[in-house]
């Protein structure tokens, strides 16, 4: 395997220069004159009191238009509506024979009317394909079919199942997770609005033993739920996320389906459905089950993968990013995704590495401690009212403690690295995380 | 050491630990990577990352795969 151990020997030769380059500014900065050393200390002043500002900006925002949207669906109460279209469902499957039954399991529990399961099996080397055929044919409301193809990847997965969808609209998902019962009819009524081309649902994670998954289920609640609340508020949802995203087939015909040439097939999508013009909704209810990594590599690769397709989605379109009009919400989107994918983790790393060498060099510590406890009572109390208001655990809570400091630093070194990496054009492969069989049902008895 | 300069020690330490903890993690997924055998048969110069799949001529949606 000369190439990927090429790729592995590049990446390495990246981290060492990123490493070094950091190191000799630390040794610099310890031997530089007064003056220098002065100017350090007002720097990391300057920066400190910017990175709080940018932190509180970010979270006001996020929690104000969160809590519009929370109280515009409270005040409206639950939507009555007999708009209940048939549905496609598609699951596209690549050895996932561990988790597949019982994923179908939750797809054929569905209070739904009308729809069709469709899994595609994309030329997978397990049992997949014989787990699948158990299931075909018809049971309840639904109807399910088994599709194999040659293995190329999950867009053409997505691409064959919308081609052969019998119905309108389709909910694609991922193999590994489970869909709640009432997502459909949770999601339909806001297809009778003809503008309307995706509906996002609401992502949790099932697997909550391992402390790194309860960090990342409140990672969902807090970073990524909570931003797509606020997004659906003011009409700007940057990403329908692949576990659990439905789809006007018009919608996806007019632009072309999934692209093959990014490795965030979501986020691609989504930015194309934008750029046509259609609406994306956020829909809270629609809740959506799936594995979280259970250990730290398998963790940083699924990171790298969703980093570096963030940004070959917003490459595609960097020109939209220097045109905040005549397109508001998808500039708004594309900034957004730039920000939260290169500057803010970028930012983060080197924000934490300057003030912890500024502090043991020059007698800042104190500094550094109120800053601390500033910044954790902050997230404490973000992370109360996150998972109070998606209606989790309040066990979660206390994670929020080690959240900034310990886990989003640690992930933000892989997306830093994958930001250069994707800014050098270096290959990449999928690679395949590991499954492990759930039976349903959450630890916090969720389903 | 009072409690205040032990603090400043945890956050110092937990910071700069967690940073490297962080780069050694990613090139223990690089050499992961690296060892692992590529899911691409084929990955030659002009391969392309995905097999872009058509449906046999004459083919209609709706029907059951028959393979």
């Amino acid at each position: 395997m000369p190439v990927a151990r090429n790729r592995a020997l590049i990446s390495i030769l990246v981290i060492a220069g990123v490493v070094g380059t950091s190191g000799l500014f630390i040794y610099w900065a310890a031997n530089s004159p007064l003056q220098v050393q002065r100017f350090l200390v007002r720097l990391v002043l300057i920066s400190l009191i910017i990175f709080l500002a940018i932190l509180f900006i970010r979270y006001f925002a996020l929690l104000w238009f969160g809590y519009l949207q929370h109280t515009e669906k409270t005040i409206r109460g639950r939507v009555i509506s007999d708009f209940a279209p048939p549905v496609t469902v598609i699951v596209p499957a690549y050895n996932e024979a561990r988790v597949l039954d019982d994923a179908i399991a939750a797809l054929l529990a569905l209070e739904y009317p009308t729809y069709e399961v469709i899994i595609v099996d994309d030329g997978s080397t397990d049992d997949t394909t014989s787990v699948a055929r158990r299931w075909e044919g018809r049971s309840g409301n639904a109807a399910v079919r088994v599709l194999t193809k040659a293995n190329g990847g999950k867009a053409t997965a997505l691409n064959t199942g919308i081609a052969h969808a019998k119905y309108g609209f389709v909910l694609c998902m991922d193999a590994d997770s489970w869909i709640e019962p009432q997502t459909l009819h949770a999601v339909m009524h806001h297809f009778a609005d003809p503008s309307v081309g995706a509906v996002a649902g609401n992502v949790k994670i099932i697997n909550r033993e391992h402390w790194l998954t309860r960090l990342q289920a409140l990672e969902y609640i807090e970073g990524l739920n909570m931003p797509r609340r606020a997004q659906g508020f003011i009409g700007a949802v940057n990403i329908v996320p692949g576990p659990v995203g439905v789809f006007r087939i018009e919608a996806l015909e007019e632009v072309g389906g999934y692209d093959i040439d990014t490795f965030a097939e979501d986020a691609d999508l989504t930015l194309k459905l934008i750029t046509a013009g259609w609406k994306i909704i956020y829909e809270d209810s629609a809740v959506t089950w799936t594995q979280g990594p259970t250990n730290m590599l398998d963790l940083i690769q699924q990171r790298y993968r969703w980093t570096r397709g963030i940004l070959q989605a917003i490459r595609k379109r960097k020109q939209i990013l220097l045109r905040p009009f005549p397109d508001f919400p998808l500039w708004l989107s594309a900034i957004e995704m730039a920000f939260e994918g290169i500057l803010w983790p970028v930012l983060n790393v080197y924000a934490h590495l300057f003030f912890a060498i500024v502090a043991l060099l020059y007698g800042m510590g104190e500094l550094l401690l109120y800053w601390w406890i500033l910044l954790t009572l902050l997230d404490l109390v973000v992370a109360l009212i996150t998972v109070s208001m998606e209606e989790e655990s309040l066990s979660l809570v206390p994670y929020a403690i080690i959240y900034r400091f310990f886990f989003i630093l640690f992930l933000d070194v892989t997306k830093t690295f994958a930001a250069i990496e994707e800014a050098l054009n270096l290959g990449m492969d999928w690679g395949k995380l590991r499954r492990i069989a759930l039976a349903p049902g959450g630890e916090d008895g969720s389903r | 050491m009072n409690v205040i300069d032990l603090l400043i020690t945890i956050i110092v330490v937990t910071i700069l630990v967690t940073i490297a903890l962080g780069v050694m993690t990613y090139i223990a997924y690089k050499l992961r990577l690296a060892r692992r055998p590529s899911q691409l048969s084929d990955d030659s110069s002009t391969a392309q990352y995905f097999v872009l799949h058509e449906p046999p001529d004459g083919s209609e949606p709706g029907e059951a795969d028959a393979t």
